[in-house]
């Protein structure tokens, strides 16, 4: 274990090159799609039975359910109804690829900033547009912060737009920082388990079990604040204030 | 840092895209639509289960109320019956009594009736007695005749007076 | 539900039901607007983040417009000042609980523009 950033490797495992662009069929691709089979199986078989009284799986995917679906309408409203499959495939989708990112030997697509990114954008960009559609141009009076006065004006407005336009970046940086720190630092304290030999290997050893399980905390932690802020932003931009 | 080997951004953002794509598809039309009707079956199951406890628990009530108006009313009744049997059975027995002293009342009148028959019989006797007495008392005595009628007045004078 | 003509024995079971009728919606009349009940578990996970990002943004933002424009390291420092205001701002809104709108107060309860839901602003800051 030299590096213990090589877990973060991308592998190419299949080729692809579509209109010159690569679209190799990789150890990320391969662990997102496995993201998006366990989501679907575990909603769908857990929902096979359809009893009313729910079995353990059922409740479980049904307790999920509820979850988002309150995250929701505690921090959007009944507006935010519309955009329930959007989050709710965006909490899954994170929290399954923590979560299997945390099995030996596999892969945490997560832990790539381009990955969040590429998901804080679209959320950045869907935002903004849902922002314009149901205001106009009045969406930009977001940037003119109330009860402040007008010489102020030209140095708040571009501050505003700062902060808004920092939105994505902070939340890609969020998850991904989050995710490879704690991936990096479990491999650290691994690599010094075999070492240390026999008797100095336990405190390494127990360290890393502490943080698996602090790191399945973060995990599903992250899914949530990455959601939440999604609501946060949504519902910013559907009742628009001040 | 392995993430940020620009090279690997297409072929990861070109995934990302395919993936969260077929995501939010097999979510929004097959996953979610399941588990939300499961819910809102459930939801309308429990609301008509609390709207049939309900109206069980109104029938309950009234059948209660009901029962309490019977039994007021069949204990009235019962306390009617009741009182007109009593009524009817003092009635029976006031009469009764009243025939019964009726009959004392006579029985004794004829028994007074005859003591003073009883009576006066023996105070004739004792006057007719006191009489002959007096007559034989006299003659054998003071050798007096004396006439019945002077005895008899003489007892009939004491006798008055006694009888006073 | 029925009036208070119930006898004793069922008065317990009358107060279970309506708990229970009741109870099935929790929040169905207050769906109109964000509620509070979201908890702040992640806000020291955010304030840090929420710093550098904007702060990134800035002198990114700032140097592409000096290579742009050509005005040398001039925009950049401006869009550093700028980015840190940003930063602090942010910082300011996730701590002190007023969301990531602008505006320098939590908003009061007035619902005076456009009958939007402005009262149950001042939960969402909290909530992350």
């Amino acid at each position: 274990m030299a590096n213990p950033l090589s877990q973060f490797e991308i592998k190419p495992l299949i080729p692809i090159e579509i209109a010159g662009i690569d679209a190799s069929f990789t150890n990320s691709s391969l662990m997102m799609v496995l993201t998006v089979t366990a989501v679907t199986a575990f909603l769908t078989l857990s929902m096979r039975g359809r009893a009313l009284v729910p079995g353990r799986w059922q409740a479980l995917a049904e307790v999920t359910y509820e979850f988002v679906a309150n995250m929701i309408r505690d921090n959007v409203g009944s507006e935010g109804r519309r955009y329930f499959p959007f989050i709710f495939s965006l909490f899954m989708f994170i929290l399954f690829g923590n979560l299997m990112g945390m099995i030996p030997f596999s892969f945490t697509f997560t832990s790539h900033i381009i990955v969040t990114f590429g998901m804080a954008i679209v959320v950045f960009l869907g935002v903004t547009l849902i922002g314009f559609i149901r205001h106009g141009a009045k969406f930009l009076g977001y940037f003119v912060p109330s009860g402040v006065p007008v010489v102020m004006m030209p140095m708040l407005v571009p501050i505003e737009i700062l902060s808004y336009l920092s939105r994505p970046v902070s939340l890609a940086i969020r998850l991904f920082a989050n995710m490879t720190a704690g991936h990096t630092m479990m491999k650290v304290f691994a690599a010094f388990i075999i070492p240390l030999g026999f008797l100095g290997g336990w405190a390494p050893l127990a360290v890393d079990v502490a943080l698996t399980g602090f790191e399945f905390i973060i995990a599903f932690l992250q899914a949530y604040v990455f959601a939440v802020l999604t609501c946060i932003y949504l519902n910013d931009a559907i009742h628009l204030h001040h | 840092m392995p993430q940020l080997d620009v090279t690997t951004f297409a072929p990861q953002l070109v995934w990302l895209a395919i993936t969260f794509i077929a995501m939010y598809v097999i979510m929004a039309k097959v996953a979610l639509p399941r588990v939300g009707q499961i819910l809102e079956e459930r939801q309308n199951r429990i609301d008509d289960d609390l709207d049939r406890a309900a109206t069980l628990k109104e029938e309950a009530e009234a059948a209660a109320v009901a029962y309490d108006e019977a039994l007021t009313k069949a204990r009235a009744e019962a306390q009617a019956a009741i009182r007109e049997v009593s009524d009817q059975l003092s009635a029976e027995a006031a009469e009764r009594q009243k025939a019964l002293g009726d009959k004392l009342a006579a029985d004794i009148a004829a028994g007074e009736k005859k003591i003073a028959a009883a009576r006066d019989a023996a105070i004739g006797q004792i006057s007719e007695i006191s009489g002959d007495l007096t007559k034989e008392a006299a003659e054998k005595l003071a050798g007096v005749k004396v006439t019945d009628k002077a005895i008899e007045d003489a007892v009939a004078a004491v006798m008055g007076a006694r009888a006073r | 539900m029925s009036e208070g003509t119930s006898p004793e024995p069922t008065d317990d079971f009358d107060a279970r039901l309506k708990n229970a009728r009741e109870g099935r919606r929790p929040s169905e009349a207050e769906t109109d607007g964000p509620t509070t009940s979201a908890q702040g578990i992640g806000t020291a996970l955010r304030l840090g983040t929420e710093l550098v990002a904007a702060l990134a943004v800035g002198v990114g933002i700032g140097h592409a417009l000096d290579i742009w424009l050509e005005t040398g390291p001039w925009m950049m420092i401006v869009f550093f000042f700028l980015g840190s205001g940003a930063g602090a701002l942010n910082v300011y809104r996730v701590a002190s609980g007023i969301g990531l709108s602008p505006g320098y107060r939590r908003p009061t309860v007035k619902g005076n523009e456009d009958e939007d839901e402005d009262g149950g602003k001042p939960g969402n800051g909290s909530s992350v």
